[in-house]
């Protein structure tokens, strides 16, 4: 029933989506170019979730954003603010010990056969 | 309008004023790195549909709910709309009853077209009023839904909190066979006042109907009025009795051992006194038994038995169910 393999997987992706983002931002990006950063890293990101996320990211103080008007189009650029870079470590380390944890799981488990 | 201004439109149209123009230059950016040097039409459209309805997108800017009434507040509606809609429709029952039962012994009109303009009236407000109640209540668990915030998104208990295991405590704990429901009283509660509207009301409905050129006309009545009449004091108590004990049956919520016994007393009071009027042998209508012959040439005698019969096959069922439902509030009152 590959219906209900995509649901899941995006359930999967969402919970990862705040991190991937941060993790680009240390140079300024403007949405689009986040998105093929993105991925180029083989993460197929759903855009109507990510510039709504941007926002987000900014009202939580955790990027900045400026406006550049000087190209032949403007285009809004965010970066990563202190504040960020802070709560990104944080949180990078909080996702590899939620890793190591579903690895024992996953790994302990021989009962499904091919892993 | 091209489409991709369009498109930002119905994005920014549901936004708020502060947010608009930003997201609307934003939006137009993105789209046009999206798309190629030349882009056609077909280009557009693909780049639109990767970024979804756009009234999925501008919800998703906003922290607005998508929903009237979200999980956290769904439980305490659902349940203040119950309280609201039967409280409402009982008080609105009572009001109707107490201005409309004057109506019925002094109108003139024929009691049939009577009754079936008071059940409509009475249908009719009845919907009125719980279309109010539901409206009222939706519409201040919108507000609620928009205004309170809680820290989390767990449903919130009717104490306004989060709920605690010590919340069961308030509960009385009715196994589900035990439970007298809202509809078992309105029942209980129907029979009487249906009884006695036909009681006093007898000599004018209760009897044969022939189809002629006026419609329905009322010929020949069953019982005899006047019979009826005698025991009237003793068909008041036992329907003032039977209204009691449907009160009783609401507040008490489940059978008890001493409903129960109210039950059946209640339940022998009727079927005796059914079995006495019964047996009386001026119940009939002078004429029914004439009219009846008439009608199937029979001779009057037979009738006579078909009517005795009829009597008390009616008497017998009553007694039946009156045991099978005394007998069950006992058995319901042993339920732990």
């Amino acid at each position: 029933m590959t219906d209900l393999l995509a649901p899941l997987t995006t359930e999967l992706r969402r919970g990862t989506l705040t991190l991937a983002v941060l993790s680009q931002l240390n140079t300024p990006q403007y949405g689009y170019s986040l998105v093929q950063l993105l991925e180029k890293s083989g993460i197929m990101i759903d855009q109507s979730t990510l510039y709504p996320l941007l926002r987000r990211l900014e009202k939580q103080k955790l990027v900045t954003s400026i406006w550049d008007t000087e190209q032949s189009r403007p285009r809004k650029y965010y970066q990563i603010s202190n504040y960020g870079i802070d709560i990104y470590c944080q949180l990078k380390a909080e996702w590899e010990k939620m890793n190591e944890e579903l690895r024992a799981l996953l790994e302990g488990n021989e009962q499904y056969g091919s892993d | 309008m091209d489409r991709i201004s369009l498109y930002i439109q119905e994005v920014t149209r549901r936004l708020p004023e502060k947010m608009r123009e930003d997201i609307s230059l934003e939006l137009r950016s993105t789209i046009l790195d999206m798309l190629p040097e030349d882009f056609t039409k077909n280009d557009v459209d693909q780049v639109l549909d990767k970024l979804g309805n756009p009234a999925v997108l501008a919800s998703r800017y906003q922290d607005q709910p998508m929903h009237l009434i979200g999980p956290k507040f769904y439980d305490m509606y659902i349940t203040v709309l119950k309280m609201a809609l039967m409280i409402s429709v009982i008080v609105s029952i009572v009001i109707f009853s107490t201005e409309k039962i004057g109506i019925i012994f002094e109108s003139e009109a024929s009691p049939l077209v009577l009754i079936s303009k008071l059940l409509g009236e009475a249908i009719w407000i009845l919907i009125n009023t719980g279309i109010q109640s539901f409206f009222w209540v939706t519409i201040v668990f919108i507000i609620i839904e928009r205004t309170v915030k809680f820290p989390d998104d767990t449903a919130i208990s009717l104490s306004g909190k989060k709920w605690v295991p010590s919340d069961l405590d308030s509960i009385p704990y009715i196994p589900l066979k035990k439970k007298i429901t809202i509809g078992e009283v309105v029942f209980s509660l129907f029979w009487p006042v249906l009884f006695i509207i036909l009681y006093l009301n007898a000599a004018n409905i209760i009897g044969i109907y022939q189809q002629d050129s006026n419609g329905l006309q009322f010929t020949t009545p069953v019982f005899n009025q006047d019979t009826l009449m005698a025991y009237l004091v003793i068909v008041i108590i036992l329907v003032g009795l039977e209204v009691f004990g449907a009160i009783y049956k609401a507040i008490a919520r489940q059978w008890t051992f001493k409903l129960a016994v109210s039950n059946i007393i209640i339940n022998i009071g009727s079927t005796v006194f059914l079995i006495f009027i019964a047996s009386n042998p001026n119940l009939m209508h002078a004429e029914f038994a004439p009219y009846m012959a008439n009608l199937l040439d029979q001779s009057i005698q037979s009738i006579n038995i078909a009517i005795t019969w009829i009597k008390w096959f009616t008497v017998a069922t009553v007694i039946v169910t009156s045991g099978i439902d005394s007998y069950n509030g006992f058995r319901k009152a042993k339920i732990k």
